[in-house]
């Protein structure tokens, strides 16, 4: 099998992936791309209806047997059930169940909390920076209209204060959530190292400095935080930084919730 | 008695999914029906069962599951019958992002639409003390404010301008991918065709401007080979109103 993939900055959907990637044991030819440049959207990286249409926003692209995937919880799995064994989802019905409903959580309330507030924090002013007519240039290729207005609200500085305020209340849901499910002591969310722990980790790991009081007096959350950055698949990905902190690169990820 | 049951409302959208993938596997399931817009959801004895007060959700052998994509995984996986997730992991992965595109994208475009016709007008005419307090006791907050929305109508011009472009812009990609193979993700019939069809079995009659014999006769093929399957045939005749009973639209004249 034939695989490469493209990748941004090791933070986010990027970092869930690189990580599966080298948990799973897989070779892959690693195409680095500047997400929060739109590059995703260039010639140089394959697409087809459900790249062009991810919910997901800025993610990777895993191209095997030339056909493009996107949406990290799900390339994840895809990497898993290819994989010789099954090294980072559990065995049993009940037990991927509960895997798939916390990705679930995450996917859709805590990413898009973490999206809005890490692009406000550490995209704004650049694509602010950036003049409009080459601003205009660099998303006209972006095909999802939706994708493309919060590549416009994030340069525009149009961040709601509603949700600004849901969001860190959202951060500060995903935290207490992870403190609580670690209460009996265990290492990993779900009892064994899973995608769940990855998905987790690459949304959460840049909310430590944008919402601090979410994560004050979870002594649990903190040392799994540390555990799971010292795995070595995740230390590997981290390794691909270009940058010092790679969890403050943020590109336009999925949207807030339209029903609130 | 089964070891099964299902809290659930009409066989549409959310709770149809389960409902449907159960049918297909031959699951026996004992049924438990709750009137959405009476807010059974949200009375002690449901919350008794699931505290978070959404639709639907299962029990199976002592277990709680809720979600209602990741249940349609679970009973796949944990019963006998015909594998409704293609063995392809590439499939799979197909799979899994059109069930996300619908619940996420699609779904609630919809839905945006579908409340503000039929729910919207339907449970403004409770009570309003009665209504303020049926919503004061939804123990999700993000439900809370979606359930206001829903129920005053209070989304803007620009909000259903947008779901209205995702309607179409969605059944366009069905019609396309339609076009391309026999079923959603692949040549089998999967989890996804059982959510698309949760989704979509009204829209003859709810977007006739998009969706018509002419504009789409691969969706319309495709709904009409869902719904003449006997699982969906025993499913839809569980509905107890007029939002399932739109399905006879699908019946080949």
């Amino acid at each position: 099998m034939t695989m490469t993939l493209y990748h941004g900055e090791p933070n986010g959907p990027s970092l869930t992936v690189l990580s599966a990637l080298f948990e799973t044991g897989h070779a892959a030819e690693l195409h680095a791309i500047d997400l929060a440049a739109g590059e995703r959207h260039g010639a140089a990286v394959p697409i087809n209806t459900e790249v062009v249409m991810s919910i997901e926003g800025e993610g990777p692209v895993l191209v095997a047997d030339g056909e493009p995937m996107a949406d990290s919880v799900f390339i994840a799995c895809y990497l898993n059930d290819t994989a010789k064994s099954s090294p980072i989802a559990p065995a049993g019905a009940y037990a991927r169940w509960e895997m798939m409903t916390w990705c679930r959580q995450i996917i859709e309330r805590t990413a898009p909390a973490a999206a809005y507030l890490g692009t406000k924090a550490h995209l704004s002013t650049k694509l602010a920076a950036i003049e409009a007519t080459a601003f205009e240039k660099m998303t006209a290729p972006i095909r999802s209209e939706d994708l493309k207005a919060r590549w416009a609200a994030v340069r525009s500085g149009d961040f709601a204060d509603d949700k600004l305020e849901d969001s860190h209340a959202k951060i500060k849901t995903a935290i207490d959530k992870v403190e609580k499910q670690l209460g009996d002591g265990r290492d990993w969310l779900l009892g064994a190292f899973s995608i769940a722990d990855l998905e987790t980790y690459a949304w959460l790991a840049g909310m430590r400095d944008i919402v601090p009081d979410a994560f004050a007096d979870k002594a649990r959350t903190a040392a799994w935080l540390d555990r799971v950055k010292a795995r070595p698949s995740v230390a590997r990905a981290l390794g691909l930084a270009t940058t010092p902190a790679p969890q403050n690169v943020w590109a336009p990820g999925p949207e807030i919730n339209r029903w609130g | 008695m089964s070891n099964v049951t299902l809290y659930h409302w009409e066989p549409n959208a959310n709770s149809g999914k389960p409902m449907l993938t159960l049918m297909e596997k031959g699951v026996e399931f004992n049924s438990h029906y709750l009137d959405l817009l009476n807010f059974d959801q949200h009375k002690p004895d449901y919350l008794a069962v699931n505290p978070q007060g959404t639709i639907p959700a299962m029990t199976h052998d002592g277990r709680v599951l809720t979600e209602s994509t990741a249940i349609m995984e679970y009973v796949d996986e944990a019963f006998d019958g015909p594998k409704l997730m293609p063995k392809d992991p590439k499939d799979q992965w197909r799979v899994r992002w059109w069930m996300k595109f619908m619940d996420q994208w699609l779904g609630p475009s919809f839905s945006m639409i579908g409340w503000s016709l039929f729910i919207g007008p339907a449970v403004r005419s409770k009570d309003p003390d009665e209504l303020k307090a049926a919503i004061d006791r939804i123990p999700l907050p993000e439900r809370r404010v979606a359930w206001r929305k829903a129920i005053y109508g209070t989304f803007s011009e620009d909000e259903m301008k947008e779901s209205q472009r995702r309607v179409a812009l969605g059944i366009q990609l069905l019609e396309e991918t339609l076009a391309k193979r026999k079923w959603l993700v692949c040549d089998q019939y999967s989890l996804a065709d059982i959510n698309g069809f949760n989704l979509a079995f009204a829209l003859p009659v709810s977007q006739p401007q998009h969706c018509s014999e002419e504009k789409t006769p691969h969706i319309l093929e495709w709904l009409r080979k869902i719904y003449e399957r006997p699982a969906t045939q025993k499913t839809w005749a569980m509905g107890r109103t007029d939002l399932a009973k739109r399905v006879k639209i699908l019946e080949r004249s």
